[in-house]
């Protein structure tokens, strides 16, 4: 009897997850960031959002910038037989052989957080770095904070990474035609590292620094601490840069820094994967998706809320 | 005068001098009272790592996990006081008990399993890298609801003396020191470190318990990264579970640097405290002086190779009796 009870309640447990488990779909989410980026991990939540609201399976995965990685779990993705992969461009021009593979195993393929033109993704997710880093020096034009003759100083983490190279396309845009110099200096991605680089530059140059474009968001959420080290006041030097960190929200509303781009990071993860699924279902998409915002003191609190729904 | 000249300091005292000459020649503000409270707020962080790897080296012996513990201990001990599970002086002697832990594993596996240090604390980097990833999900643990609290004043408070902006850390380096050295040159256990690196063999011979030496070892500059970290992590006003990455290599750098052995037997804390301001006023004086931002790595590096040119022509002046 009892026996029989159990063979029952199987039955009836499979017969409910059976067509569940048929109707899921697996979806490769593959990055170039780093774990330990505060900024990827909002883009992990996104795809985890995701997964939890629609019930698909969502397999994640960071490269760390490392090329050759990223492209064995793209690879592996697809002989995997996913029915969609949404992937960042981890260099320009280094995935197009797999978007061709991809494109022959017929699996959805979208391109997320950095573009990369050359190697014809289905569609793009994201912000467009150059106009990103053009906005910040129109920023800083437009509000009389440099002029002719300036100097603007433009920390990052890692020089020669794609969306540093971006931004200071689009700002060279603007700061060249009017005459006004900037560097780049390597901050690394250590905090205590980051802090002390910065504090040392600024003390050294404070005097002909007449704004700051922080390229990346360890750098623009760590000028309240470097300020206060070197004893800049808050609003001295007009700061403009990355947003997506509570360091730099509390930053905007405290005045260190004057605006702040956000780059939607969990929408872009959810976007992509949707785009990714829609086209799984029949309908291929045949555009592209511009997420992000330049947001100042006055709406910085929605931001902040965003990022604290962990 | 003839003393001096001798002892094994001389060679890093001198480069150090050499570097302050010529820093401040380019730059007056290099002396400034400013850059050198802010060279010193990192400088003794790292340092307290570099005393603790200072008696390991000197007994043969490597860690290349101290930047990994140095990221983990301040995450454990946000993570258990953010989330309300224990208040921060319980937190704080978790982080350290936890960081012991690695040290003991570390030099349990060295000594018992008879495996190199080298390949030990390498696996135990990863792992301690990894579980500082798994317990955040990637995010940075909040520090700044430590203001306040009598525990991170006595760690990392800061106060001014004049327009000199002093941490507490300086204070915790220079004890850690002051006993460190006087561990390493004037008691027992000191020879019995010296003893264990030098001669291992011949230490088990004479009655030194090696294996139980350099385990003690292991966990103080585990205990000494993971307390370096916190104060960190405190001052910065962050617990990132990526900090420390790499600092390993710059540790034994200042230790080696300061003319503590590399293969072991002879050690010397004032030259690790030497070797700490070398690098780290090396890198501050760079940007001092004006290097383009873009090619800071080159001068590093190109002055790291100089110094160790000038390090090996004054060690060997200096061995030769000269």
């Amino acid at each position: 009897m009892l026996s029989k009870l159990r063979l029952l309640i199987y039955g009836m447990v499979l017969a409910m997850v059976l067509p569940l488990a048929a109707q899921a779909k697996t979806f490769y989410w593959i990055s170039h960031g780093s774990p330990a980026d505060p900024v990827w991990t909002y883009f992990l939540q996104g795809a985890e959002m995701w997964a939890k609201s629609t019930g698909q399976t969502v397999k994640t995965s960071f490269h760390n910038g490392d090329v050759p990685a990223q492209q064995e779990a793209l690879r592996a993705a697809i002989a995997a037989k996913a029915d969609g992969i949404v992937t960042t461009s981890p260099d320009p021009g280094s995935l197009v052989d797999i978007v061709k593979e991809a494109k022959q195993a017929g699996i959805p393929l979208i391109n997320f957080n950095t573009p990369d033109p050359s190697a014809h993704f289905q569609a793009y997710v994201g912000t467009d770095l150059v106009v990103v880093g053009k906005g910040w020096a129109q920023y800083l034009v437009d509000h009389n904070f440099v002029k002719k003759g300036d100097f603007v100083w433009m920390p990052v983490e890692v020089p020669g990474a794609s969306y540093g190279v971006e931004e200071t396309k689009g700002i060279k845009e603007v700061f060249d035609p009017l005459g006004i110099t900037y560097e780049v200096t390597e901050t690394t991605l250590d905090q205590a590292e980051i802090i002390t680089r910065m504090s040392d530059y600024l003390n050294a140059n404070k005097a002909k620094i007449k704004a700051i474009i922080g390229l990346g968001d360890l750098a623009t959420g760590s000028i309240k601490r470097v300020f206060d080290q070197v004893g800049v006041k808050a609003g001295e030097i007009p700061v403009v840069g990355w947003g997506n960190s509570l360091d730099t929200t509390s930053e905007v509303t405290e005045g260190y820094v004057n605006a702040a781009q956000w780059q939607d990071p969990q929408a872009t993860s959810y976007l992509a994967l949707t785009l990714a699924m829609m086209a799984t279902d029949g309908v291929p998409p045949a555009f592209n998706i511009t997420t992000g915002a330049l947001y100042e003191k006055d709406t910085a609190d929605v931001y902040a809320k965003v990022m604290s729904a962990k | 005068m003839q003393r001096l000249f001798s002892r094994p300091e001389f060679g890093p005292l001198v480069l150090l001098i050499v570097e302050l000459v010529v820093f401040q020649s380019i730059n007056s503000q290099f002396l400034s009272v400013l850059n050198i409270s802010n060279t010193l707020a990192f400088s003794v962080e790292l340092g307290l790592v570099a005393l603790g790897m200072t008696l390991l080296m000197t007994s043969g012996e490597f860690d290349l996990s101290v930047g990994s513990v140095f990221g983990l201990s301040p995450v454990i001990m946000w993570s258990l006081f953010n989330s309300g599970a224990l208040p921060l002086e319980a937190a704080f002697v978790a982080g350290l008990l936890i960081a012991a832990l690695i040290g003991f594993v570390n030099g349990w596996f060295v000594i018992r399993l008879k495996i190199p240090s080298f390949l030990v604390t390498l696996g135990m980097l990863l792992i301690a890298r990894g579980t500082a990833l798994f317990i955040t999900d990637g995010f940075p643990q909040r520090t700044w609801d430590a203001s306040g609290q009598w525990l991170a004043e006595v760690l990392v408070g800061d106060f001014y003396v004049g327009p000199f902006r002093i941490y507490m850390s300086l204070f915790w380096f220079i004890l850690a020191a002051v006993i460190l050295g006087y561990v390493l040159t004037q008691t027992k256990f000191g020879n019995w470190v010296q003893a264990s690196g030098g001669n291992p063999g011949a230490a088990q011979a004479r009655g030194v318990n090696v294996g139980r030496t350099k385990i003690i070892l292991f966990v103080l500059s585990a205990v000494l990264s993971a307390f370096a970290g916190i104060i960190s992590s405190i001052r910065t006003s962050a617990a990132n579970p990526n900090s420390g990455t790499g600092y390993e290599l710059e540790v034994i750098a200042m230790v080696v640097i300061g003319g503590t052995a590399l293969t072991g037997g002879r050690g010397t804390i004032i030259g690790t405290v030497i070797g700490i301001f070398i690098l780290r006023i090396m890198r501050n004086g760079i940007v001092m002086v004006g290097v383009p931002g873009l090619a800071y790595n080159i001068f590093i590096g190109a002055i790291i190779l100089g110094m160790m040119a000038l390090h090996s022509g004054l060690e060997r002046r200096h061995q030769s009796g000269n």
